[in-house]
């Protein structure tokens, strides 16, 4: 009840403005699959737009959700007093941000596999393992987030750390893909396709590599004197 | 005005986030560009003992990724006075309104390109000495005030004015899709204002005021029988945005940057008139 | 809830000395803390609260020493805590915020949270603003529900910084009253600038400055420190310069000044009843 009480207070928190991307993403999805061959979009290209959509774009709302966990609290002060730890609140909050975008990309991908895209997605896995097209970059940019925010204690900062790792992978898309031991860590190896039986290795490297960002942001995020702190402006 | 643009100016500057992030940021550049950043030269044929044209390379690797480092390191800035509750403090000033937007926006954008300025401006002073070419480093000055300058001015304004019509988080979002979208997308891949005369990031400067011609034909340009340009692409929307680079386009250019800066701003202005009232 | 801090040290990154060796006893009830800004109050009130860690000594609250972290959560159950900037969230009510802020204090039962959030409501005067959002509060609005947030779960320790800043002549009296109501069987303690607010409450108080305990003791030994010292004198001309003007009315062609200074700053001078803030001042002054 309480914990029921606490997620519906941080999603009124969050305010509605907030929680608009993901969904509007979705409408996106919706009007290109609706709409995307009318429009004169070859088959091969809207396909593509769908899985950059999915596999790029809901993990940069997620990053960007938890870069923006900490250096905006208002109530900080009051709330590094009370019982329940900190670190809690904000993994609360960071699980209605990042839980309301995967719901709206289980939409997305539930959408284009009734529709049939899905089987025109380059590279794309079938099945329950296909999710992770977008669930594991969008842990790993989230957990990036996570740590950047908690070691730089400045959303401005993390942000852009988050937005330029985001751009980086997609403009020198060639780079991960020229080479081997890059080709584990690419965000989006779907998008700009990756050999058949490196797909799975690679989302598996990068939910590992999101727990590792994740363990080391653990310490920073229950120091209360430096969240405290700030960031010096 | 000069007061709040020192004032924000020292803020900015001050800030160690500034220079950690651009820090990380510029130094994955140049690992990952190793070869280009270090000759200068993109593509092959690009001659790189010509200053000119190292310059603008040079402008044009730093303008890729960094401007969404410093439009989110800006992004805050406006939206902190209310964090902060000196709205109030600063309105009781004699300096009215308009004057403190206009010294805080340049005071801020002058100080987050400082590291901007100094990895483009370090570039050069290294190329005049290795390539015993000192009037490089005029090149580089020229560059930067007519092709850097006024993107970044109005990358600044929309990354100032941006969180007061939204939430950040959404800003956020909203500029880096933006920036890929409209600035880096190549235009044959789906409509978008890369390379036109709304982009930031586009070449009109380089080709129309500095001759700069990559040594090959680009292969998507519409072209003429004899020589190649910057301008129309082929197969691609809205191309009505993208006239033949020439002069009078490249001044043009500069002008629209700074008209969509002011625009950005006269609309973060009213929409404060309408908050206050 | 006794506090007992024993050569408590903060130091911040920089070098700065917030607090030197600072050794304080606080009794049940309630309890003032003075000083000016930068004496290190709200350095200490933040270690009491559990934000920061001392760089040396001891804190004991009510027999829990707060450096470890059972001890820092044992004081954290039975603290409320009003700090000197309290930010809300806009996008709440307050009767939201104020439920929020009880769940995260740990009061799960929603009939419990929907009465006490009632009578605190009731008691800051908001009854009629509770189901308006934090974003249209005025300054003291605000105060008034940060006060309210900080007594929903029936703090033993209630620590408030400068919490009457804001608020109109009305409310202070008003919150004042409460303070000293809930004192009984709490420990409340009130730091502040304000001498009125601490001569209005507190029997017992500290005064800090620059890191270190300057006073404690009770409000009349305080009051004491500026006996035979003080002065009145009316005067056309401007304010002699032996002594320190506390005060200055104008009155008919001149000027009635209050002043502190060890002898007579004039001819005409006359002594004066000492008040608590006289006491206050004159403290400073010794230790200036």
């Amino acid at each position: 009840m309480r914990s029921l009480g606490l997620w519906s207070h941080e999603m009124k928190r969050a305010g509605p403005a907030a929680l608009l991307a993901p969904p509007a993403l979705v409408l996106l999805v919706v009007f290109l699959v609706a709409f995307g061959t009318r429009l004169g979009s070859r088959e091969g290209n809207t396909a593509w737009f769908l899985m950059t959509i999915l596999e790029t774009g809901i993990p940069l709302l997620a990053g960007i959700a938890a870069a923006s966990l900490i250096g905006r609290d208002r109530a900080v002060e009051l709330q590094l007093t009370l019982p329940v730890g900190y670190r809690a609140t904000l993994l609360r909050r960071l699980g209605v941000m990042v839980g309301w975008t995967a719901l709206c990309a289980l939409v997305v991908s539930a959408l284009l596999v009734v529709t049939g895209w899905w089987d025109l997605l380059p590279a794309a896995s079938h099945g329950l393992a296909g999710q992770l097209a977008w669930l594991s970059p969008m842990l790993w940019l989230t957990a990036l987030g996570l740590l950047v925010a908690a070691a730089l204690r400045s959303a401005a900062a993390a942000t852009a750390i988050v937005s330029f790792v985001w751009l980086f992978e997609q403009m020198l898309a060639h780079l991960f893909q020229e080479n081997p031991m890059l080709r584990l860590f690419h965000m989006f190896a779907t998008t700009y396709g990756t050999a058949p039986d490196e797909w799975l290795p690679n989302r598996l490297t990068l939910l590992a590599t999101a727990l590792l960002l994740a363990a080391a942001a653990w310490p920073l995020l229950g120091d209360a004197e430096r969240t405290l702190g700030g960031e010096k402006e | 005005m000069i007061a709040t643009f020192r004032y924000e100016f020292l803020m900015q500057i001050r800030r160690p986030v500034l220079w950690i992030v651009y820090g990380l940021t510029f130094a994955v550049i140049v690992v990952t560009f190793g070869q280009p950043y270090a000759e200068l030269s993109m593509g092959a044929g690009v001659d790189r003992h010509d200053p000119t044209t190292a310059m603008i390379v040079s402008a044009d690797l730093l303008m890729l990724l960094l401007p969404i480092v410093y439009g989110c390191l800006l992004a805050d800035r406006l939206i902190r006075d209310r964090r902060l509750g000196v709205v109030g403090v600063l309105d009781a000033t004699p300096t009215g309104h308009t004057s403190r937007l206009i010294g805080k926006y340049l005071g801020t954008c002058a100080a987050t390109a400082v590291p901007f300025a100094l990895a483009y401006f370090g570039r050069a002073v290294a190329y005049a000495i290795t390539e015993g070419e000192p009037s490089a480093l005029g090149w580089a000055v020229a560059v930067f005030v007519t092709t850097t300058v006024p993107a970044l001015l109005f990358v600044g304004a929309l990354a100032l004015a941006g969180p007061l019509l939204m939430p950040p988080m959404l800003f956020q979002v909203l500029f880096v899709v933006y920036w890929f979208w409209g600035n880096l997308i190549p235009p044959r891949m789906m409509p978008t204002l890369a390379d036109s005369i709304l982009s930031p990031n586009s070449r009109y400067v380089a080709y129309g005021l500095f001759g700069y011609r990559p040594a090959q034909q680009p292969p998507d340009v519409l072209v003429a029988p004899d020589y190649y340009t910057y301008g129309p692409v082929s197969e691609a929307a809205l191309n009505f945005l993208r006239p033949e680079a020439g002069v009078a386009v490249a001044l043009l250019w500069i002008g629209v940057m700074l008209v969509l800066a002011v625009s950005v701003l006269s609309l973060a202005r009213l929409h404060a008139i309408r908050t206050e009232s | 809830m006794r506090i007992e801090i024993s050569r408590l040290t903060k130091t911040y990154r920089g070098g700065v000395h917030a607090l030197d060796g600072l050794d304080l006893d606080v009794p049940t009830g309630m309890y003032g803390l003075l000083g000016s800004n930068g004496a290190g109050k709200t350095t200490l009130i933040r270690i009491l609260a559990g934000l920061l860690k001392p760089t040396s000594g001891t804190v004991h609250i009510g027999g829990h020493d707060i450096a470890t972290t059972a001890g820092r959560l044992a004081v954290q159950r039975t603290l409320g805590y009003l700090p000197q900037d309290l930010g809300v969230y806009p996008d709440l009510t307050a009767r939201q915020f104020l439920d929020y802020i009880a769940l995260l204090k740990g009061i799960d039962s929603r009939t419990t949270r929907r009465r006490r959030i009632g009578e605190f409501l009731e008691v800051v005067a908001l009854t009629q603003d509770a189901d308006r959002r934090l974003k249209g509060f005025s300054g003291g609005m605000l105060r008034r529900v940060g006060i309210a947030q900080a007594l929903l779960a029936d703090p033993r320790l209630l620590i408030v910084d400068e919490p009457t800043t804001g608020l109109d002549p009305e409310e202070r009296i008003r919150f004042r009253t409460l303070l000293s109501q809930l004192a009984g069987e709490r420990t409340v303690l009130l730091s502040t600038h304000i001498v009125e607010d601490v001569a209005q409450t507190c029997r017992l108080l500290a005064v800090l400055a620059k890191g270190r305990l300057a006073f404690t003791g009770n409000v009349g030994e305080l009051v004491s420190q500026a006996d035979h010292r003080v002065w009145t004198l009316t005067t056309p001309g401007p304010a002699p310069s032996h002594g320190r003007v506390v005060a200055a009315v104008p009155e008919g062609t001149g000027m009635r000044y209050r002043l502190i200074a060890p002898t007579a700053p004039d001819p005409y001078a006359r002594p004066a009843e000492p008040t608590l803030e006289d006491g206050y001042l004159a403290l400073m002054e010794t230790g200036r």
